[in-house]
């Protein structure tokens, strides 16, 4: 029956791919902002527990530890490996002799733990080159013009030479800092000297132990605080949504897109509801039941409303993938609970308006019929 | 759907067939694009516990490789101009072996002229002795007289005096040697302060003079050693433990060492010593110029023969700590 | 089936309807529409219910085929007390055994003409196909076979109005209600309309009812019930001279 009126088939079509469009493109951008908060968790894929002093907080916000912390980690059983990692916020002075604020990233010498995964450019090994540095390819975008290859540009970091020998294929922070990753030992000349150097103990977890396990170990023996790499980037993902008025923005749009639809896809079902009410009698009168009514009706909604549903899911996909080469959306990606969520979503909205319009047929005499 | 007609509805068949299509390729396109989020294994092996210490409680520490007898930095006794090296680093030497000279001309010349000194005074001596002779025999012959009008007895005096003063210049020629002799040895020591030789039997570490450098005794405080040689057999590593891990550590057991950068190769090392003193932390990690507060004990073990580990090598140590200590496990 | 007369009921009737009083709520108000109406429909007969608006015709009728509850009294449909009925069971005796033709049609705009005339078999819990193919077999009774899979706002109101007896008559009910049939119809449209239901409508084991105050097609009554006022002032085979 709804689809044999063209105008409000589209209108319920649109106030639900809408509604669809909305939440779950808006609920996407939510959660990969904040996910921005977990990314210096994700880009040392290696580690499955990080070890801190007790008043870290999040890869950003993290207190120095003494040396020796590396030692007592290792000391600790369970613990395959540990290796030491710096995170320090420096001023750089580029080539043309601007100032700029980027993070250093310092990586285990040695085995050169703490990297993102993947190089854009060059490979892991440059940064055994003396002085060498490697940029993460959002922030070279933020450092140099697009037109000119960074690898190979000098910056001075704190009266020390630094050279870019790679880029590495990191997600961006939340911040969009520059990031530079170095070796430990070039870290820690890059970064003004202060007492304590050491930001965070990588840990490895031997076979048959658990991350978290391993993490309470951590923590009871060495009185450092340890969280699993799963609990370190919800700590990062809390951060952001505590510290930042992300959440309330992103839920009012997401609230709105719900009303919207209710709204749209509300009016039109009344609207149908009410031109079609006399064949509703009709039926009725005949003698179709109330339940074959209810069936019949959300049958339609149900179609209506599954591909108001698919169309909003496809502009997501649409929208995320048109902007997937642009820097602020790398890394971007549709976690598989939003569209189920905008389903229920969906499934919400047409039971309430549903409900609500077709209470009208319910109440409807069949004898109306007649007048 | 029991209502849908029979013919070809662009709304009814056609879209739904597009929803569903879609909703199945933008499914594919969700779950594809879902990052990895799984961690990776190291690509290099960083180091690690390995063996029986991989599940049994143990001590972690950073160390330093050393030589038995610790770096020996040799200095020279005097100053002056180098004229030759004998040896190379990685030469091994036996006590005593000559490293290195220092120009020894003017030492040389003082022995030569103590020699000519000594020659002179032996000659001195032998005049003396010839004019004691005579004397002597004249004032025998004098005594021999038994007429005593034969002789004056200003005669006899005279002889007397004459016999006295031949001793006594005898006596000052035989000094006179002496003092030369002395003189000689002085110079011989000389020559030989000169010239460096190994005080223990070991491995020529490094050598920083070249002849023709001016070594001087008193040394600055920054300048380099002139030799560093020490006995290279055993290799020690001293591993530095955090104070408050030191009571853990099982004493006298063996530690697994691993080379900086080549953390696949563990060797045994046997436990030598701990030092009785607990000290700073010293620069381990790298850092040009650590300052911390850190104080540790430093624990001595010997390496087995190997050519994985050089002196100075850092080095990531396993130590055994005691069985199931009460305080870490409760 | 109760065919024991109840009430004066006279076995034979399709519709027995004894005392039927029925009142409507307006603000403060009662308003008696029907006042202890007395009424019977025979099958195979075609029976005229008219009035002027207002005179309770459409009330008696709603009443009659089991769509309104009466106040007061009581109906046979076929010897079923059917508001003795469950609602379940008061709309299931609606669906087997009741054709209805409204005035507007109010055929279902989204689905072709086929499907519209099988929606009582579709109701019912027939195979679509099967009920559309039983459909066909009365559109092209109807000689409107070529529209079948038209949908209704493609066909001419004649059109829609053949349809709509179509699905009237498909599951072969024993009652028929028809409302205002020619009332918008021209003089020869609404004779053709009539002739054509007594030609499928009126069957021996059949009840029709048509509800009309359209004069010119009184002739072809068997009975007329007049009614005025909530009363019944005329029951008969011809229609009372001051109509």
């Amino acid at each position: 029956m709804l689809t044999g009126d063209a105008q409000k088939f589209y209108g319920l079509l649109f106030g639900i791919a809408f509604s669809t469009l909305l939440i779950t493109q808006q609920m996407t951008i939510f959660v990969n902002l904040v996910q921005r908060g977990a990314s210096g968790v994700y880009n040392a894929p290696e580690a499955e527990v990080w070890v801190m002093d007790p008043v870290s907080r999040t890869t950003d916000v993290s207190y120095a530890m003494p040396p020796t912390a590396l030692d007592k980690v290792r000391s600790v059983k369970g613990v395959e490996w540990a290796v030491p990692h710096l995170r320090a916020q420096a001023t750089v002075r580029t080539r043309e002799g601007d100032l700029e604020g980027v993070a250093v990233i310092g990586v285990d010498d040695a085995t050169l733990i703490g990297l993102p995964e993947r190089m854009a450019k060059g490979d892991k090994s440059v940064l055994f080159a003396p002085d060498a540095v490697a940029v993460d390819d959002t922030g070279a975008l933020n450092f140099f013009p697009s037109e000119i290859d960074p690898v190979g540009e000098r910056l001075e970091l704190n009266d020390q030479r630094a050279v870019i020998r790679g880029v590495a294929d990191a997600i961006p922070s939340f911040t969009s800092t520059v990031v530079l990753y170095t070796r430990y030992s070039n870290a820690l000349n890059f970064v003004p000297g202060t007492r304590n150097r050491l930001s965070f103990v990588l840990v490895g977890v031997s076979e048959g132990q658990t991350p978290s396990d391993v993490a309470a170990r951590i923590e009871r023996e060495t009185g450092l605080k340890a969280r699993t790499r799963d609990e370190f980037a919800q700590a990062g993902v809390n951060f952001i949504i505590e510290n930042t008025g992300i959440p309330t923005n992103f839920g009012i749009t997401v609230f709105l897109g719900f009303v919207v639809g209710v709204a749209i896809v509300g009016l039109t079902f009344s609207l149908f509801i009410r031109d079609n009410i006399k064949q509703f009698g009709a039926l009725k009168a005949i003698g179709v039941t109330n339940g074959k009514i209810i069936t019949m009706v959300g049958a339609q909604a149900g179609l209506v409303g599954l591909i108001g549903y698919a169309l909003g899911v496809i502009g997501t996909v649409l929208f995320i993938s048109a902007f997937s080469s642009n820097p602020f959306f790398k890394g971007f990606y549709i976690p598989w609970q939003i569209p189920l969520i905008s389903f229920v979503a969906v499934v919400i909205i047409l039971a309430i308006t549903g409900l609500i319009a077709i209470r009208s047929v319910l109440k409807t005499e069949p004898a109306s019929v007649f007048r | 759907m029991a209502l849908l007609p029979r013919n070809l509805s662009f709304s009814r068949q056609i879209l739904p067939i597009i929803a569903v299509v879609g909703v199945i390729m933008a499914a594919w396109f969700i779950i594809g694009k879902l990052p990895n989020r799984d961690t990776v294994e190291p690509a290099e092996q960083p180091p690690k516990a390995v063996g029986a210490l991989a599940n049994a409680p143990r001590v972690a520490g950073a160390g330093i490789v050393e030589p038995a007898s610790e770096v020996i930095d040799i200095g020279s006794a005097l100053s002056g101009l180098v004229t030759d090296v004998r040896v190379k680093p990685g030469d091994r030497v036996a006590q005593g072996e000559v490293l290195f000279t220092v120009d020894a001309r003017a030492a040389r010349a003082s022995l030569t002229q103590a020699a000519a000194a000594i020659s002179e005074a032996r000659a001195a001596i032998s005049e003396a002795m010839a004019a004691e002779r005579t004397a002597r025999q004249q004032l025998d012959l004098y005594r021999s007289l038994t007429d005593p009008a034969a002789v004056s007895r200003a005669e006899v005096i005279r002889a007397e005096g004459e016999e006295a003063a031949a001793t006594s210049r005898l006596g000052l020629a035989r000094a006179r040697l002496a003092a030369t002799q002395a003189a000689a040895a002085a110079a011989r020591t000389e020559i030989e302060r000169l010239t460096v030789r190994a005080p223990i039997a070991g491995e020529i570490l490094a050598v920083n003079i070249r002849p023709g450098e001016f070594v001087a005794t008193q040394g600055g405080g920054n300048t380099q050693p002139f030799i560093q040689m020490g006995d290279t057999d055993p290799l020690h590593v001293r591993i530095d433990i955090d104070e408050n891990e030191a009571a853990r550590v099982k004493l006298g057991a063996p530690a697994v060492v691993s080379p900086r950068g080549a953390a696949e190769l563990h060797v045994n090392a046997a436990f030598v010593r701990a030092e009785p003193q607990v000290v700073p932390k010293r620069s381990l990690t790298n850092s040009a110029a650590e300052r911390v507060d850190v104080r540790v004990v430093q624990l001595i073990y010997a390496l087995p023969e190997s050519d994985d580990f050089r002196v100075g090598q850092q080095v990531d140590a396993f130590i055994p700590a005691k069985d199931a200590p009460a305080d870490t496990e409760g | 089936m109760n065919t024991q007369a109840i009430g004066g009921c006279d076995p034979q009737s399709a519709i027995c309807a004894r005392g039927i009083t029925r009142d409507f709520e307006a603000g403060q108000t009662t308003i008696r529409v029907l006042h202890g109406i007395d009424a019977d429909v025979r099958s195979g007969e075609m029976t005229y219910v008219v009035g002027e608006s207002g005179s309770g015709k459409t009330t008696l009728i709603s009443i009659m085929c089991g769509i309104l509850y009466p106040t007061a009294g009581e109906v046979k449909v076929f010897g079923t007390d059917i508001y003795k009925l469950t609602d379940t069971e008061l709309v299931n005796f609606r669906l087997n055994n009741i054709g209805f033709i409204f005035q507007q049609y109010n055929l279902i705009p989204s689905i072709d003409a086929a499907a519209n005339a099988a929606v009582p078999l579709i109701a019912k819990g027939m195979a679509v196909n099967e009920a559309r193919e039983r459909a066909k077999v009365l559109l092209e009774k109807l000689n409107i076979l070529d529209q079948a899979d038209k949908l209704p706002r493609q066909l001419s109101g004649g059109q829609q109005q053949r349809v709509a007896i179509a699905r009237a008559l498909v599951h072969e009910p024993r009652l028929v209600v028809c409302d205002e049939p020619t009332a918008a119809l021209d003089a020869r449209s609404g004779r053709r309309v009539m002739d054509l239901l007594r030609e499928v409508a009126v069957a021996p084991d059949r009840a029709c009812i048509i509800v009309t105050h359209d004069n010119r097609i009184f002739d072809l009554a068997d009975r007329i019930i007049v009614l005025e006022d909530g009363r019944i002032t005329h029951d008969g085979k011809d229609m009372p001279d001051d109509h």
